[in-house]
């Protein structure tokens, strides 16, 4: 019935999660082939560029805007590309965000992560005393 | 297991739900956390994050699933952490405009003269175009939903008490969002909640309530009209030696006299509560302390209505009937001067029931 939970992550982490996960990220607008239903949204991190591939099927029809910012909600699958196996983003969701503040997002996003490894931390640490008792 | 029993030990009482200002709020918690709280096993509906109590949330999320009913929209809301389904009702102007919103306000609408530049109806139908899209969302839109958390079908779900759409084309509210609900758990869901409990003089004032009910009991089940204090000392030995041991420790230096001295300062403390409250009074003061129960006293009763009668056949009395004060000074002075208010107002009420009085308004009395 519902979907699993999209949980932030930076484009740059993309290619690391595992097929079938659920996603959300965001990203500058670079390419889009409406025939084969294909977007590629790019980030600049560590002085490096890296790309997010995004099957756009089930978002169409969308209004492309190169060189906009979007954020992407899907699941992520692994297809061959042209340099082997990677990562592309199926898009439940897919919504221009053009002006939004990419650095203050990625704060905000870093101080989410932040609550809830303190808060695992906390109760991994409450847990293990409880436990000999 | 222990976990689980834990948890169910830690549930407070319903009764000071209230006193946790979370309570009373609607609480901006993570969809995660909705999703896996307690339900409280005294009241279905109530929820526990960190033993706070929980029944209403406020959450901010993209809609990921959505299904339309003749009455309400279902909307899957995702924040990021989790997923859950928003009930939310259409109202009127939503659900079936044409037939019902048209009719309703085509009566009202003939009557209003369009000169003023004003038209209303035109200015409905853009509130209604301004409500619908608000209301009315498709997936990948932001939406904010406050209202109480239920389980239906094993799931939870949020029935909206307000929903809208967010516009939020930079992103700028969820970027807010984001920052802000880690600030609130730090600051009050994470913390615990502590009421502040003063033990001492709870334990205090409970044995003093007991020892006030023991005493009244023993007076009517005997029908005692006067007694003295060491008659009902024994009654209150049970209070004294069930308390707890701190007591005893604190007065260490002097822990021989303790329980004896315990035992006269809680009669003392008890005898002194039922006299304020008029229960008993002591109609001479002298070394010997006799108590007078005031509702067993027939001279006493006897005194006060023969007063009333006598001054209500006063002029100055005979219309309104006698004050509560004025029948006050006149016991004392007839009969004995430590009656108090509270005491009379017992030989009052007891004598209306039993018809020998009237009174005729607030505080007057009255005989015939």
């Amino acid at each position: 019935m519902l979907p699993a939970p999209a949980v932030f992550h930076f484009p740059w982490e993309v290619n690391t999660i595992q097929e079938g996960q659920s996603v959300r990220t965001f990203g500058k607008l670079v390419s889009y082939h409406p025939e084969e239903s294909r977007a590629v949204l790019s980030a600049q991190y560590a002085s490096k560029e890296h790309l997010v591939f995004v099957h756009t099927l089930f978002v169409e029809p969308f209004n492309p805007i190169i060189g906009a910012q979007y954020l992407v909600l899907g699941e992520t699958e692994n297809v061959e590309g042209l340099t082997g196996v990677c990562v592309m983003v199926r898009a439940r969701v897919l919504n221009c965000v053009d002006g939004v503040n990419v650095a203050l997002l990625q704060k905000a996003i870093n101080e989410q992560r932040g609550f809830f490894a303190e808060r695992d931390s906390k109760k991994g640490a409450a847990a293990l005393p409880a436990d000999p008792t | 297991m222990e976990a689980t029993s834990m948890e169910a030990a830690e549930e407070s009482p319903s009764m000071l739900w209230g006193l946790d200002p979370i309570f009373s709020a609607f609480a901006r918690l993570y969809i995660r956390d909705i999703l896996q709280m307690t339900e409280s096993m005294q009241v279905p509906g109530i929820y526990f994050y960190n033993s706070h109590p929980i029944y209403k949330v406020d959450i901010l999320g993209t809609v990921v699933y959505k299904r339309e009913r003749e009455d309400f929209f279902c909307y899957g809301v995702d924040d990021g952490t989790g997923v859950i389904n928003c009930l939310c009702w259409k109202n009127y102007l939503q659900k079936g405009e044409e037939a019902l919103g048209q009719s309703k306000f085509a009566s009202v609408l003939i009557y209003v003269p369009a000169q003023g530049g004003f038209n209303l109806a035109a200015e409905i139908k853009k509130l209604r175009e301004a409500q619908k899209n608000r209301c009315h969302l498709e997936i990948g839109e932001l939406l904010r939903v406050r209202g109480p958390v239920k389980t239906s079908r094993q799931q939870r779900e949020i029935t909206a008490f307000v929903y809208y759409k967010v516009n939020d084309p930079v992103m700028a509210v969820q970027i807010e969002w984001m920052m802000e609900v880690p600030r609130l758990y730090r600051e009050c869901y994470d913390k615990p909640l502590q009421l502040r409990r003063d033990a001492g003089s709870d334990t205090t004032i409970s044995s003093l309530s007991k020892a006030t009910n023991i005493i009244k009991d023993f007076l009517k089940q005997k029908s005692v009209s006067r007694f003295r204090p060491y008659d009902v000392q024994d009654l209150l030995q049970p209070l004294i030696s069930c308390q707890p041991q701190t007591w005893k420790e604190k007065s260490n230096p002097v822990a021989g006299v303790s329980g004896y001295q315990q035992l006269r300062q809680l009669l003392k403390e008890t005898l002194e509560m039922m006299q304020n409250e008029g229960i008993i009074y002591r109609k001479v003061k002298s070394q010997d302390e006799v108590y007078h129960v005031t509702t067993q006293d027939k001279d006493l009763f006897i005194a006060v209505k023969d007063i009333i009668r006598e001054d209500s056949r006063r002029e100055k009395y005979a219309e309104k009937g006698c004050h509560v004060l004025h029948i006050l000074s006149a016991v004392r002075q007839r009969y004995s001067l430590n009656v108090g208010k509270p005491a009379l107002e017992l030989v009052l009420k007891s004598l209306e029931c039993n018809s020998d009085i009237v009174s005729t308004s607030d505080n007057y009395y009255t005989a015939f």
